[in-house]
């Protein structure tokens, strides 16, 4: 058996077969990330690395690769990089693979990205020269060989590229064709888009096993019933179930104190995401969960808790 | 096929012809004929604007394809006396007829301006006339063959070689609101239809650019 080559902590954890537990960060349109890194912080003890987004819905924002380089740097958490193939030619991803290298970044999420037209520069010209399938064959024949189109690296880089996979997505025949050539292309890791649905999550699951790829879960605990709201409506591909939009409503309208609040939130989200995840494990369709709340921290004591109590 | 072609506002059109006084029409009796750009009826409107404007039209032609070099040869040799008296031609057809007629022109004439009324929107299928679908890109590179004979270049937002994307919801586009079909979610349900889905399954390679973009020729040797 060929020995697994690791570069990073994530690397190494899904490596080993760990359950693991991995964040989101989002860093803003600033040149300060104090914020950011001070969540990063919070979450640190609980995750083993954090995705740091790049300019999510096409709004501009501090570019990830800067972003990722500083928080690993103040917050002393691993980060994966997420990478969209929607600014940036394949020439320029090529020299930004390098140079998250040299910065200390090991993981890179390869994304297509959201329209240009979407965003706050909707003039701007959208790239795609590469897409996320061919971007993990790019960082992988940089890694694994050592070139750039058959042109040797002198130093190579070393990264984990992981990829995303949408059970929500309709017709899922066409979903799961595409994480096949994903996986062809040689991702590492998948972490899903985010999921409420149990049946579908299994039967989606279930339909890439073959691909041996090992998946981290996209949960997205809500903070508020504003934050429940909002992802409902602005996120593409994602509903939040009917029902949880009520209870979070009457959370909202009916407990008046602010700490109460926040508590019966929390308690909510374990609620509800415990037997989902604990359901999935069961079945052995998990490596680990990802989870997508930015700027709710504090959720993290009752992820672990889900996963390791 | 056909280069569809939308009426530049005629203020715009105003403000390019500020320094001139003498113009000469030419209009494209094809393509630009049946996008109501071009052809009689729309070099009749333009004089008639024009005249109204305080410009003098010296003359008004319709040319069967404004873009075909040895057509231009021809028909501007005819009306040779108006182009001279011209202080610039204004072309009622597409990009290619604008320069095809600069490129006929520069040798005898070579600063004699010409501008343009339209702007050239794309090479177009035709539904009916006034609905026209832009369905190619002529990228050089057609994979028809492969993709149950609809083209990701035109039908998906980002041109994707390996689509669908995580903006398609219920095989609909993030881009304009969801109102369009993913271009790849059509290539996935045709093939599917014609048991083809091996050619969905394939990895494609990122296009190559190296020999587009640049004053493409296509030439017979």
């Amino acid at each position: 058996m060929t020995e697994v080559k690791t570069y990073s902590k994530l690397g190494e954890a899904i490596a080993k077969g760990e359950f693991i537990l991995t964040g989101e960060l989002e860093p803003e349109k600033t040149t300060d990330l104090s914020h950011t890194i001070h969540e990063a912080k919070e979450m640190a003890p609980y995750v083993i690395a954090a995705n740091v987004t790049d300019s999510p819905l096409g709004i501009v924002t501090i570019n990830s690769m800067a972003a990722t380089h500083l928080i690993q740097k103040a917050a002393g958490l691993e980060c994966v990089w997420q990478m969209t193939v929607r600014d940036v030619n394949k020439l320029g991803i090529a020299g930004m693979i390098m140079g998250a290298h040299a910065l200390g970044i090991r993981n890179v999420l390869s994304l297509t990205g959201d329209h240009t037209a979407l965003g706050d520069m909707p003039e701007s010209k959208p790239v795609f020269d590469l897409d996320s399938t061919t971007l993990i064959k790019l960082v992988r024949e940089m890694v694994d060989k050592g070139t750039i189109n058959g042109n040797e690296i002198d130093a190579p880089p070393t990264l984990h590229v992981g990829a995303a996979a949408n059970p929500n997505a309709e017709p899922m025949g066409a979903e799961i064709l595409k994480i096949g050539r994903k996986a062809e292309a040689g991702c590492e890791f998948i972490q899903t888009q985010v999921v409420y649905d149990l049946d579908r999550t299994i039967e989606f699951l279930t339909e890439i096993k073959k691909y041996k790829v090992p998946i981290l879960l996209g949960i997205f605990p809500m903070k508020s019933y504003g934050m429940a709201k909002g992802f409902d409506t602005f996120v593409p591909g994602v509903s939040v179930p009917k029902e949880i939009l009520a209870k979070w409503k009457s959370v909202k309208k009916e407990v008046t104190d602010k700490k109460r609040q926040k508590e019966l939130y929390d308690q909510y989200n374990y609620e509800f995401f415990k037997p989902f995840i604990t359901e999935l494990r069961k079945k052995n369709l998990l490596a680990g969960v990802h989870c997508m709340a930015v700027h709710y921290p504090r959720i993290f004591p009752k992820l672990d808790s889900i996963i390791n109590g | 096929m056909t280069t569809i072609t939308t009426k530049k506002p005629f203020e715009e059109v105003l403000g390019a012809l500020k320094r001139v006084n003498k113009i000469a029409i030419v209009s494209c009796g094809s393509c630009a004929a049946m996008c109501q750009t071009g052809g009689t009826e729309g070099a009749k409107e333009m004089t008639e604007k024009l005249e109204k404007e305080g410009f003098t039209i010296t003359i008004a032609i319709v040319s069967d394809e404004v873009c075909d070099n040895r057509v231009m040869i021809k028909d501007l040799r005819k009306i040779d006396e108006e182009i001279q008296e011209s202080d610039a031609i204004l072309n009622l057809s597409c990009g290619n007829g604008a320069q095809s007629i600069l490129k006929v022109l520069s040798r005898k004439y070579p600063l004699k301006p010409v501008f343009s009324a339209n702007d050239t929107q794309f090479i177009g299928m035709t539904e009916r006339i006034g609905r026209f679908h832009q369905r190619c890109l002529g990228c050089g590179d057609c994979l028809l063959n492969e993709t149950g004979g609809i083209c990701p270049i035109t039908t998906c937002a980002k041109a994707l070689m390996n689509g669908p994307c995580g903006g398609m919801v219920d095989g609909k586009c993030e881009v304009g609101n969801y109102e369009k079909d993913c271009g790849w979610v059509l290539i996935y349900n045709r093939l599917k239809d014609l048991g083809q889905l091996e050619n969905f399954s394939k990895l494609r390679e990122p296009r190559d650019w190296s020999e587009s973009g640049h004053q493409r020729e296509v030439v017979w040797r």
